[in-house]
């Protein structure tokens, strides 16, 4: 193949569709389930599915950190591991801008491989479109996944309950903080990388520990703010949490201190929040401690039964005042 | 010794109607529960200080007239994007087109300038004295680098005058750290002979706290008229004589329209007519817009302290921030906006 940007005639079906498909997918995919065929053939399993999907169009593609190919692993991985499932296979569906470089393809298809070998799964189908110069913004990818729920677990944004202990995995916003920084429109530097990582093999350490877990969500679009509200009113409980328990990095807290920004609301690609009861708090954040992505996991908070729907904040003075509901907010598309 | 904390816990005395003149003191005192600890007898009330607040709608009407019938490429502070003018915000002008971008400094917006020479590039300058010195500064860059296709369309208007217009509202300002880095103290200490007190406040929790237990303890000890500066390693009395020079030598006042407040003669700042080429109003023949705002939209009341939040018939109702009617409610600065995310 001599070009070196992907084309129209690309995403046309015929030759130069097979071509690109045998150089970057079959190239860094390869796996016995993934064999070219109308779709893969899969053995089921004995415990239940979870299955998920998602739309990845981060601009910029690349970032410190990783690329929309890491990101778009990680995301449907760690959407399945949230649920109490090992994550199996993957399908992508890529959209790509006429003109985009093939070499910049190879190197996010390269990143998904490493990604997904990381977390264990198999990409066993795909599909490719290649749209005119102008109608997407360079790539953008959707993954599917299914994964088998691990025994005895049961994880549900509808169960959090009074006395539950708020966990975090690690520090948050960096994932939103780094994409606001690549884009360079602020002209602002720091030392910031996003925490885009794949989270299964956390999960299953976890289960570990306990299977009286609760709640799990991975925080992404939107920041850990986010995910607080939504199992606050999934489950009908108040969340309190302290703010000065909650970890955030320097080079985040400085440019949110710069940008009026508040780093629960920026969004993470590598963070879960965990609700489970109090007496396992220690020893989740203890064994979370040991893993590779949440070496600074923390109990930031409790859940509480009143105000429902609400998330109360304890501030560095001791008052208590409301974590501002989201939505409302200027905010970049960041994933 | 009282902490600042137990000192504004523990008043007792007169009732105190404190107001901050400060979006960023607004927001703070929001975030960090200030308004959960103290006394019934001490009132705190949110200002005109948030620039996007103030600014009028009439005002938009000419951004987007720029926009749209001038193609102008407008360079913006983000918060500005969502205001409404008399049909319109920006942002909803950009969806009919508009070339419509958000900077961080007026500097950005002389590079953007310098990288279009085929556009013309006009940045929104509003804002008080904190952010007039980085508009002037604009301006003599493109100056020194003659480039002709970058204009200012301002709305900065400037503090001493809003304060004289409020000192009646209030028993004591919060006044803003950073104004008064720029502008100094002389003006609080002229405020003082008039029987207007206040304090200069930084903007930390801790800053803030030690700042209100200062007029509480003022008030507690004395009916006499008080101005103490509360942040002095940054506010110095003197101010800030390089940036008022700068001011000086760009800016020359003019009677400035206050969202909701209505014109307060010589509160506002314009082009002088050494640097009027760089002024877009001029060089686009702009004519002044007055602009109506919402029929039932009561900022004006509540910038005045006059109203709270929830007494306005629109508020978290028709005007949200994700759909916001009033200015008050586009910025997170602003009182509305605060009182509706931070709930009272």
């Amino acid at each position: 193949m001599e070009e070196k940007f992907v084309t129209l005639a690309h995403g046309a079906g015929g030759q130069q569709t097979n071509e690109l498909i045998d150089r970057v997918f079959k190239a860094h995919f390869a796996n016995p389930e993934f064999t070219g065929d109308d779709a893969a053939v899969l053995a089921p399993w004995s415990g239940k599915t979870a299955f998920s999907t998602d739309g990845f169009i981060v601009s910029p593609w690349e970032f410190p950190g990783g690329n929309i190919g890491k990101l778009s692993i990680c995301g449907t991985v760690n959407d399945l591991a949230c649920m109490g499932a090992v994550p199996k296979y993957l399908t992508c569906a890529f959209v790509i801008e006429e003109g985009f470089p093939l070499d910049k393809l190879e190197e996010i298809a390269a990143a998904m491989e490493k990604t997904a070998a990381e977390a264990g799964v198999r990409i066993v189908a795909g599909d490719t479109k290649v749209a005119g110069k102008g109608q997407v913004d360079n790539i953008f990818i959707t993954t599917t996944g299914i994964g088998e729920i691990m025994p005895g677990v049961r994880t549900s944004g509808t169960a959090a309950q009074v006395g539950d202990a708020v966990i975090v995995t690690g520090d948050v916003g960096r994932h939103g903080c780094t994409i606001l920084l690549a884009r360079d429109e602020f002209g602002i530097e720091a030392d910031v990388t996003s925490d885009c990582a794949p989270l299964n093999k956390t999960v299953e350490e976890l289960f570990s520990v306990t299977k009286d877990i609760h709640v799990i969500r991975d925080a992404t679009r939107g920041g850990v703010g986010t995910v607080l509200y939504e199992i606050a009113g999934q489950s009908n409980v108040g969340i309190r949490i302290d703010s000065q328990a909650v970890p955030v990095a320097d080079g985040v807290r400085g440019v949110c201190g710069m940008l009026g920004l508040e780093p629960l609301y920026l969004a993470c690609e590598g963070r879960l929040v965990i609700f489970a009861p109090k007496e396992h708090a220690d020893a989740i954040v203890a064994k979370l401690r040991t893993l590779p992505y949440s070496g600074n996991a923390a109990v930031i908070g409790e859940v509480i039964a009143d105000p429902v729907g609400k998330v109360v904040l304890t501030t560095e003075i001791g008052a208590q005042t409301m974590l501002p509901p989201p939505g409302g907010e200027l905010l970049p598309r960041i994933c | 010794m009282k902490s600042p904390r137990e000192i504004i816990e523990s008043y007792s005395g007169r009732p105190l109607r404190i107001m901050e003149v400060c979006g960023t003191h607004t927001h703070e005192i929001f975030r960090c529960g200030i308004r959960k600890i103290l006394p019934p007898q001490i009132e705190l009330i949110s200002g005109p200080g948030c620039p996007v607040c103030v600014t009028p709608p009439g005002y938009i009407d000419s951004a987007i007239e720029l926009a749209l019938e001038h193609k102008a490429l407008i360079c913006t502070f983000g918060d500005l994007i969502r205001v409404p003018g008399s049909r319109m915000s920006l942002a909803g002008a950009r969806s009919q087109g508009a070339a419509v971008k958000a900077v961080y400094t007026p500097l950005d917006a002389v590079e953007i300038a310098k990288e279009n020479p085929d556009k013309e590039v006009v940045f929104l300058a509003v804002g008080f004295e904190t952010t007039v010195p980085s508009a002037c500064l604009a301006v003599k860059h493109a100056e020194s680098e003659g480039i002709k296709n970058f204009s200012l369309l301002t709305s900065n208007k400037t503090m001493p005058d809003a304060y004289r217009a409020l000192g009646n509202c209030a028993d004591a300002f919060l006044y803003p750290g950073h104004v008064h880095t720029i502008i100094g103290s002389s003006i609080c200490l002229e405020l003082l002979k008039g029987g207007i007190s206040g304090v200069v406040a930084g903007f930390q929790a801790d800053e803030l706290l030690t700042a209100l237990a200062v007029i509480a303890h003022h008030a507690d000890n004395s009916s006499e008229a008080f101005f103490e500066n509360c942040y002095k390693r940054i506010a110095r009395d003197e101010g800030n004589p390089a940036a008022m020079r700068l001011i000086n030598e760009v800016m020359t006042s003019c009677d400035a329209e206050w969202r909701g407040l209505g014109v307060i003669p010589g509160s506002g700042l314009k082009l002088n007519a050494t640097y009027a080429a760089f002024d877009a109003r001029l060089k686009f023949n702009v004519p002044e817009c007055s602009g109506t705002p919402h029929a039932g939209c009561r900022c004006g009341e509540i910038l005045k302290g006059l109203l709270k939040p929830e007494d306005c018939p629109l508020f978290g109702k028709v005007c949200t921030p994700v759909n916001p009617v009033g200015a008050c409610m586009v910025s997170h600065e602003g009182s509305c906006s605060a009182y509706y995310q931070y709930g009272r």
